[in-house]
């Protein structure tokens, strides 16, 4: 290990990317801004001695794609974080700026103990990283894989640590294959034993179960704990599978549209939702003001042609609805209790499986890098 | 969110005087040996390498054939065998030119499956990541030599000259493949388009190709063409190799220049590159 920083392992303050191009303005803006929505551009331009149109074509432009909004964040070092949230959501490119990759708009992140935007080889050299879709070279087995890793870790000694990490995967008697002919769970054991290698302090994962099976993510997730508690690697990961984070983080954030909307251990954010949702689908002739003369009903949201109901208690509420509403009225109803589901649903008003209706589809997906890479 | 405006000091995004290098050796020996393999495991590259410039030879080097070698040393203001003689050195200057299009295209596809991401979260630069490539592309350009001297010796050329002038000879043009490949790479650093290395490579290969002495002499041409020509390095490859295998003569101020144009590009080729080689 080369050094493990005592306290925290990743500091992030302010912390704010804005893709395209950032001028000297948009620095001063942003930093006006302070993670407040981009609504007082007299004020500011007053501020900032410009002219309010040209602050407002800056808000705007800036606005429109600030993909990381002003973000705190603090994880002990040892600790699971997970960051949790939908697409678009600003996951990645809070680990693209947390790793170096991506060069920090504004703010300050301190990674290993080392600031990211002054000593980015020291932070690379302290870090692992496992990408959403697994990036290996396919002409090359899994043994030359890591002993390009090691090389590109600038490490002497790797071949007993190589050996360890492939029994550790259960991929040893396969480490002479090319890559290629690996299955996608192989491949993602391999891309995180590559990312052991050099026994890192932290270790980023972006949505490390992304496109396996059930059976395939549990056991990625007795991993990720034993490599959390064997060597005392910090991780954070990213996901948008609830049970996961629920499961491997001692830590969450919820993150929408670049901003943390909450924050806390599992255990904390499941209690701050008390009240049940009532999934609901209809004929179209049902309104807004029938469901809300329901009494127990306290919010009423749609989300494409469900409605959201929010009620006090689902036991007491149902009944009503019935009684509100003729049976041939309701096509489809569904009960959530208090859960990590419902806190994203309560805070950013959608499901987070269910984001504009807009469904992940692996198999195109993998068909898609399939044909990209022949 | 308090009400107040805080101003924080922001990082200034040239403060990179303070950053704390990491060397480079170990990283740049696993870029170039990957580089190495992957082109000796894909027969097609190597196939593509050897063939193309044995078909110049064969094909553009018989197009002299039937005119009568006097007025041909009257055309190419030199004294020759054949034509043959005067093109093996042109033509292994002018496939030099687009050797970059390997390093180029093998950059462009490790951008694209995100494996120039698992490279730069090591303590890589992307200098060195550049410099790799390059010198990758500039060996794979060398595996043409031998062929094409082999290829030239069954055609029936004779060469003059001695070892030290050939080694010098060799040494010219991996320097101009060198240069190329850098000039290439540093045109394509912030693409991730895979028709880019084609489309750059029409624009590098063509004018450089006729505007230099590697086919004909310089002294045929318009004015403007001599222009570029004076200042192209095929010239002062192609008029290098001549003088040795032609007329035994080594003139080692070309090789001189080829060198000042290698450091040129790869030192500017560096600069570039660590600045605008794009991630993905
Ligand atoms: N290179 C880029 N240029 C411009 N915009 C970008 C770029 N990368 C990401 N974005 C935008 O930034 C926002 C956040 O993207 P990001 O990839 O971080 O989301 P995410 O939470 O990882 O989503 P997913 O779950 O789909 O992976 C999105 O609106 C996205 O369109
Ligand atoms: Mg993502």
């Amino acid at each position: 290990m080369i050094d493990t920083p005592p306290g925290d392992a990743i500091v992030a303050h302010d912390l704010t990317k804005v893709y395209g191009s950032v001028d000297h303005v948009d620095r001063q803006i942003l930093t006006a801004m302070n993670g407040e929505a981009p609504r007082d551009g007299p004020a500011l331009a007053k501020r900032l001695a410009l002219s309010p149109s040209t602050v407002t074509q800056h808000l705007t432009r800036l606005g429109r794609s600030m993909a990381v909004d002003h973000v705190e964040m603090k994880v002990p070092s040892g600790g699971v974080f997970g960051l949790l949230g939908p697409n678009g959501a600003g996951k990645t490119t809070i680990i693209k700026l947390l790793t170096g990759l991506s060069d920090i708009t504004d703010g300050t992140a301190t990674v290993a103990g080392y600031d990211v935007q002054r000593y980015p080889m020291q932070v690379k050299q302290r870090i692992g990283w496992v990408a959403a879709e697994v990036i290996l070279d396919d002409d090359f087995s899994a043994w030359e894989n890591l002993w390009l890793q090691a090389k590109f870790q600038r490490l002497a000694d790797w071949k007993p640590r190589a050996e360890e990490l492939l029994k550790y995967f259960g991929l040893g008697d396969r480490r002479k294959d090319k890559v290629g002919t690996y299955s996608t769970g192989m491949r993602k054991k391999l891309e995180i034993a590559l990312a052991l290698l050099h026994q890192p302090s932290v270790i980023f994962m972006d949505e490390p179960t992304i496109g396996l099976d059930p059976s395939t993510r549990r056991m990625l997730w007795e991993f990720i704990t034993g490599v959390n508690q064997e060597f005392g690697t910090t991780i954070l990961l990213t996901s948008h599978y609830i049970e996961e984070a629920d499961a491997l983080c001692d830590h969450i954030s919820i993150i929408d549209h670049g901003r943390f909307v909450a924050s806390g251990t599992p255990s904390e954010l499941k209690s701050r939702v008390h009240e049940d949702f009532v999934e609901l689908e209809t004929v179209e002739t049902v309104t807004e003001a029938q469901l809300r003369a329901i009494p127990g009903v306290t919010e009423v949201r749609t989300q494409g042609k469900t409605w959201i109901l929010r009620v006090s208690s689902a036991e007491e509420v149902l009944p009503r609805l019935f009684a509100h509403l003729r049976t041939d009225e309701i096509k489809r109803i569904n009960v959530e209790k208090p859960s990590l589901e419902t806190v994203f649903l309560d805070l950013t008003g959608r499901k987070i499986d269910d984001v504009g209706g807009e469904v992940f589809d692996y198999r195109k997906f993998y068909s898609t890098v399939r044909r990209a890479r022949q | 969110m308090t009400g107040e405006t805080r101003y924080v000091t922001l990082p200034s995004p040239t403060a990179s005087g303070s950053r704390l290098g990491v060397p480079q050796g170990t990283q740049f020996g696993g870029l170039y040996a990957r580089e190495i393999l992957r082109t000796f495991r894909n027969p097609w590259v190597l196939v593509i390498t050897l063939v193309q410039p044995f078909m110049w030879l064969a094909f553009f080097g018989s197009s002299f054939a039937n005119v009568p070698l006097a007025e041909l040393e009257a055309l190419l203001h030199i004294k020759i065998q054949g034509y043959l003689q005067f093109l093996l050195p042109g033509t292994l200057s002018t496939s030099m030119l687009s050797i970059g299009m390997f390093g180029s295209m093998s950059t462009i596809q490790d951008k694209r499956f995100g494996y120039m991401k698992r490279i730069l979260l090591t303590p890589t630069s992307k200098a060195t990541v550049f410099l790799a490539k390059a010198l990758g592309s500039a060996t794979r350009g060398l595996v043409q030599i031998p062929v094409m001297v082999v290829a030239a010796l069954v055609f029936g050329v004779r060469f003059y000259g001695d070892p030290i002038m050939w080694a010098g000879w060799v040494l010219g043009l991996t320097l101009l493949g060198f240069g190329f490949s850098c000039l290439f790479l540093a045109v394509t650093a912030s693409s991730t388009d895979w028709q880019t290395p084609g489309v750059i490579s029409n624009f590098i290969t063509m004018p450089l190709m006729f505007a230099s002495n590697a086919l004909f002499p310089a002294a045929n041409f318009p004015k403007w063409m001599q222009y570029i020509a004076a200042w192209n390095p095929v010239s002062y490859s192609a008029l290098f190799g001549r003088g040795i295998i032609v007329q035994g003569v080594a003139d080692w101020t070309y090789l001189g220049y080829i060198a000042i144009f290698a450091a040129l590009m790869m030192v500017a080729g560096t600069l570039v590159a660590a600045r605008y080689l794009k991630v993905e």
